[in-house]
């Protein structure tokens, strides 16, 4: 089980994760956090130790051993500084976890659009983000993140292999120490989103190996050769089809062609 | 303004951390944007799988040209407008194979799910925020959406 006190050493924030829930088990992280029947403040953060029905993008499933790695979500509903552009917590949720596992660890980290963080072309972290508005104003925002940390064995089929710092590292790492890095980078994240969005797609850019590259975009079963000609001033991905066709994608599976 | 000083202008701009310029004196007014125009913007008829995650079959994605806000021919005072809070990819459903949230002539509550607008991996889920009547649906399932595009019209319950 999480050790809050040695988690509680290390967390620097002033509001991410000062109001925290620590849950044995429970299905999604992000559909407790953002349920009716609980009105959280700005900031919570709902930890479990095992995530039953966890998800990613449309119910596909994120399978997490119990207890050995970072499955939670933190809790926005002060959206407006972060309006409209609000899909961009993905850039500072993503940055957080490379920026945290390198200063921990010293792994070399790279950021897959739009929000996987890769250590040595293994998937290390997941991210989903839900929002609910009300009308035209979205009115809370879950921000869920899984990393993998101490499993050493994924069995089951992946487009990316995954990974663990533990696997990494060869040697089991603090998961208290790394969620107080993790929670101390994002809130410091998405302070800095507020104020300049562009340092964020800036920082996020200059971690991402395949800018310029040749790559290859899945949408369903179709896909787009081209190069990876830029991140534009919303966070979506400007590629450059072989006959200069200028194509935006706002999301999409992307592989890097050697 | 002669061609030169357009010239240089531009280049400021393109080498500068500014994304448009607008500029008006008596004589001309000068525009100049970064933004990629007539850029295609690639979607979907619904959201790609992503990694991690056992492969699903979906319709055949289409390559559209970013349309045009497809603006209600007339929004009578009584009728509620929903916009979208967010640029992304509008989906009238959950799922490929699932029922959309609603059609028009649909009575919806207070917090009845009208649809998801995706950009990005953010699933942003859009709730009615009044009791009525799905009068017309303004957007089109898997197409772009604009920030402030209307989507939805609603009649109150009185």
């Amino acid at each position: 089980m999480l050790e809050l006190e040695i988690f509680d050493l290390k967390l620097e924030t002033e509001w991410i994760g000062r109001n925290f829930l620590l849950l044995e088990e429970t299905e999604s992280t992000n559909s407790f956090i953002l349920s009716d029947k609980n009105d959280f403040p700005n900031g919570t953060v709902v930890f479990a130790e095992n995530q039953t029905a966890g998800r990613g993008r449309l119910n596909r499933t994120w399978v997490s051993a119990p207890e050995q790695n970072l499955t939670f979500s933190v809790l926005l509903t002060e959206i407006s500084p972060l309006m409209p552009d609000l899909h961009l917590v993905n850039f500072a949720a993503s940055i957080a976890v490379a920026n945290s596992i390198s200063n921990l660890y010293q792994l070399p980290t790279d950021l897959k659009w739009p929000n996987d963080v890769l250590v040595r072309n293994r998937k290390i972290s997941g991210i989903l983000v839900e929002s609910v508005s009300s009308g035209s104003q979205v009115r809370k925002l879950a921000l869920g993140i899984g990393v993998n940390v101490n499993q050493t064995i994924f069995n089951g089929d992946y487009l990316i292999q995954p990974t663990s710092v533990k696997n990494e590292l060869r040697e089991s790492a603090s998961r208290e120490k790394f969620l107080a890095e993790l929670l101390n980078n994002l809130e410091q994240g998405l302070l800095e989103l507020a104020a300049d969005k562009q340092a964020v797609i800036d920082e996020w850019k200059s971690k991402c190996s395949a800018l310029h590259d040749k790559i290859t975009i899945k949408i369903d079963s179709k896909e787009y050769d081209g190069i990876l000609d830029d991140i534009d001033e919303h966070g979506f991905l400007i590629l450059r089809t072989p006959d200069e066709e200028i194509k935006k994608f706002t999301f999409g599976d992307i592989q890097v062609r050697g | 303004m002669d061609l030169n000083a357009i010239k240089k202008l531009v280049k400021i701009i393109e080498e500068s951390a500014v994304n448009s310029f607008k500029y008006e004196d008596n004589e001309c007014s000068i525009y100049i944007s970064k933004q990629a125009k007539g850029a295609t913007i690639v979607q979907s008829a619904y959201p790609a799988p992503a990694p991690m995650a056992a492969p699903q079959s979906a319709p055949e994605a289409q390559a559209v040209k970013a349309a045009a806000a497809e603006k209600p021919a007339e929004s009578a005072s009584n009728l509620h407008e929903i916009k979208s809070p967010i640029v992304g990819t509008f989906y009238r459903a959950p799922a490929p194979d699932a029922d959309s949230y609603v059609k028009v002539g649909d009575k919806v509550e207070a917090g009845s799910v009208l649809c998801i607008v995706e950009a990005m991996k953010l699933m942003n889920e859009i709730e009615s925020d009044m009791a009525g009547t799905v009068v017309k649906i303004l957007a089109e399932n898997g197409k772009p959406v604009e920030y402030g595009q209307p989507l939805f019209l609603i009649k109150p319950d009185n």
